[in-house]
């Protein structure tokens, strides 16, 4: 009857809770209670089994994880999307300021595990649709037909034939280092940055080392002093001293992003024979690399004030076997066909400096933020020299200047954000710049407004306007965008979205 | 013709019994290499007739056994997995556990090593290859050689859960086949390091080392006070009934329990 007894308790916590979170507390119970003498081993032993036979009949038992996985996350994103986007040709080509535009309605699927290891180690994997850098998106009814050659084949209404699933990140990392995270493989990105340099789809390939630091200073009535503090390798947990009296207290978080990304991989390094040439060039033998060095500090002052600046240096080394030519981005003298034709890929002559920046602060309850960016491309003069135009070295910078109120949290929560963004043709690397805002080009400038709203916990609808014009009418706008027009005289874009994430 | 229906039934009778006699019991290398065999004997001298089949190739053989119903007892030095449970219960099997003994897992190093003593932390350190070296923990300077069961020894994973925080054994270790092995591995190899049963610390060559000031012994056993104990289980397919009842019932009795001290282990009460 007692055993019984103990056994309804048992059961009873643990149904109520997470099943596998309640074994482990009946476990518990279960030893304090042979530890008190309550009941005996043997009982212990019989209710355990017939909770972790009831365990294992629930769905939760039959997942069955690898014993290095200390713990696994799922999640993801589901998104449906309307957009528009629109460019028109410059007014003096063959068929000036007429509009190329295009409608679609596109998906995206993005699921994820992402866990930890024993000792330290950490991974994730996450699918995506579409295989393009850039975007998770597939457009509905695009692949009713394809061509390969002269060859068109007819798939029908509603194919599979753009429904694919791909890797969009593997990557594993160690943190069992003070401070220290190390990642290697196709990962999010560990740099601190925005559209105007990076496209927030892309997943970077390579190595990267982040450091970070927390140090707090108390100004208080003695002067200046830092608190102790204790080390926690998941930041949840750290421990400050006590002050005196109430200080005013300035928390800064000093970190360094390391990266070395394989930006293309050439193959094979040592051909069998002779070296071969490309019209006339030896082909290459190393593969390229992206390199980017950052270095900054985010200040957290009280009353919910901050100030983050994170400067990164970009350089590229290597070859690679697709962009290393030289980079034109188009040529307003050339007609449309040629001038898209033009190397909109290159990666020569880049050596960037990107300064990213955020300042935010609170009314009432509503963060706001004021963000920005800036980019100088050092060597600019001899990419404009390379593109022909030698006269052109000037166009080397990239900014940015924005602000937003508001978060999408929560439901009923709401957000707007607007800025404005300026890049020159030689400023940034056109092969990694946000495919929307504005169409993967370069040479753009323009303004874009955003807003989101939370219809529940797991379901945002956004909406999203941008328009831009070219910077230089002298240029092309480089790039390879969906908007078959060089140079892209004006750009539009809306862009209608409805989330789940989950 | 009813002459030959008698003796069909009676030769059927005959085989059924004789099959009643027969105890089919497998698992556990640390039970079934010496506890259950002696327990057999004993058994057998009171109960004649009685045969056993007892094959002792690890916890995990004796309850998949029970799954399979080869066995009608399955040794286990471990508790079922939820997967296996969940196995059984799937085919209609409901594995019910009995606590026969007690063992305390000691942890051994060879008879001319310093160390006397190491703390939990310092065992999961050196099982897990953070420390190499002994003098690390106050040995001599040369490189610990670490010595634990194999893969599919109730002892393996059991000694990972209680000592190690489930982390993995050293890359270097080297996996022995029972208890006997580890004693014997240690006792040869001044630098080796290894557990085994508290029935095998005896072994020639080797000394427990206590942890955290414990030793295992009877008392910090059935108190729990000695960090590195266990049950010891039978497995049976819900109640056992017939020879296996019987034979539990001994395991469990004065002179089941004498027996278990005997051969080093620990009496439930």
């Amino acid at each position: 009857m007692f055993k019984r007894f103990i056994y309804l308790i048992t059961a009873a916590s643990f149904i109520l809770g997470g099943v596998a979170a309640r074994a482990q507390d009946a476990g518990a119970l279960l030893d304090l209670l042979v530890r008190k003498k309550i009941i005996t081993d043997q009982e212990a032993e019989e209710v355990r089994a017939e909770l972790t036979k009831q365990t294992a009949e629930t769905s939760a038992g039959k997942l069955k994880l690898s014993t290095p996985i200390t713990e696994l996350e799922i999640y993801g994103d589901a998104r449906l999307r309307y957009e528009y986007r629109g460019g028109r040709t410059a007014d003096n080509t063959s068929q000036p300021n007429d509009w190329q535009e295009r409608e679609r309605e596109r998906y995206r699927l993005r699921i994820g595990l992402r866990g930890t290891l024993a000792d330290d180690w950490f991974f994730g994997v996450r699918l995506e649709t579409s295989q393009t850098n850039r975007s998770t998106n597939v457009t509905f009814g695009d692949d009713t037909s394809t061509t390969s050659g002269t060859t068109t084949t007819f798939n029908g209404p509603f194919a599979k034939n753009s429904d694919g699933i791909n890797v969009g990140q593997a990557y594993l990392g160690y943190k069992g280092f003070r401070d220290i995270t190390l990642t290697g493989g196709k990962m999010p990105n560990p740099l601190i940055t925005t559209l105007m340099l990076w496209d927030a789809d892309i997943n970077p390939e390579g190595g990267a080392e982040q450091w970070k630091h927390t140090f707090t200073l108390n100004f208080g009535q003695s002067g200046v002093a830092q608190a102790e503090q204790s080390y926690s390798k998941d930041n949840k947990a750290l421990a400050i001293s006590e002050p005196a009296s109430e200080p005013w207290t300035l928390k800064i978080d000093v970190f360094a992003n390391l990266a070395q990304f394989v930006y293309d991989d050439v193959n094979p390094e040592n051909p069998v024979g002779k070296r071969g040439t490309t019209d006339g060039r030896l082909k290459p033998q190393t593969d390229a690399w992206l390199m980017a060095w950052q270095v900054g500090a985010r200040f957290n002052f009280p009353k919910n004030y901050y100030f983050q600046v994170a400067p990164v240096l970009y350089n590229y080394t290597g070859n690679g076997d697709t962009f290393n030519s030289h980079f034109v981005g188009g040529d307003p003298s050339l007609s449309n066909s040629d001038s898209l034709a033009t190397n909109q890929v290159g990666i020569n002559s880049l050596l960037v400096l990107e300064v990213p920046s955020e300042f935010g602060f609170k009314i009432g309850e509503l963060p706001v933020r004021i963000f920005g960016d800036f980019a100088v491309n050092f060597e600019a003069d001899d990419r404009a020299r390379a593109a022909g135009f030698p006269d052109k070295g000037d166009q080397r910078y990239a900014f940015m200047i924005g602000a937003g109120i508001g978060q999408l949290k929560a439901k009923h929560d709401w957000q707007i954000q607007a800025w404005y963004q300026h890049t020159d043709q030689y400023a940034v690397d056109p092969n990694l710049v946000d495919s929307d805002i504005w169409d993967s080009r370069v040479n753009m400038h323009g303004v874009a407004v955003q807003g989101g709203y939370a219809l529940s916990d797991a379901i945002i609808f956004n909406l999203t306007y941008g328009y831009a014009w070219r910077v230089d009418k002298g240029l092309g706008t480089g790039g390879t965008g969906d908007i078959g027009i060089n140079p892209l005289d004006k750009y539009q874009i809306f862009q209608a979205d409805l989330n789940v994430r989950f | 013709m009813k002459r030959i229906y008698l003796n069909l039934i009676t030769t059927i009778a005959v085989i059924g019994s004789a099959n009643a006699d027969r105890l089919v019991i497998k698992g556990s290398d640390t039970l079934g290499a010496k506890l259950v065999p002696q327990l057999a004997e004993q058994f057998k001298a009171q109960n004649p007739g009685t045969t056993f089949d007892i094959a002792a190739e690890g916890s995990t053989t004796g309850i998949a056994a029970i799954i399979d119903g080869t066995a009608q007892i399955g040794m286990s030095s471990r508790r079922a997995k939820s997967s296996e449970v969940g196995a059984a219960a799937a085919k209609g099997i409901n594995m019910k556990p009995t606590v026969v003994a007690y063992d305390g897992i000691a942890v051994i190093v060879n008879a001319n090593n310093p160390v006397k003593s190491l703390t939990k932390k310092q065992v999961e350190q050196i099982f897990a290859g953070d420390i190499t070296d002994w003098s690390a923990v106050g040995g001599s300077g040369s490189k610990v050689s670490i010595y634990t069961r194999n893969t599919s020894s109730g002892t393996y994973s059991d000694f990972k859960e209680l000592a190690m925080k489930k982390r993995d054994y050293a890359g270097g270790s080297q996996k022995m086949a029972g208890n006997e092995q580890i004693a014997a591995e240690v006792g040869k190899n001044p630098a080796g390091i290894g557990y085994v049963g508290i029935a095998y610390t005896k072994a020639g060559g080797v000394k427990v080392v206590s942890i955290d000031g414990a030793t295992p012994s009877i008392q910090s056993v059935q108190n729990h006070s000695y960090p590195y104990w266990r049950p010891t289980f039978y497995y049976t397919n819900g109640e056992p009934s017939g020879i296996a009842k019987t034979f539990l019932d001994f395991t469990l009795s004065a002179a089941g329990q004498k027996i278990v001290n005997q051969v080093g282990f620990v009496p439930i009460k």
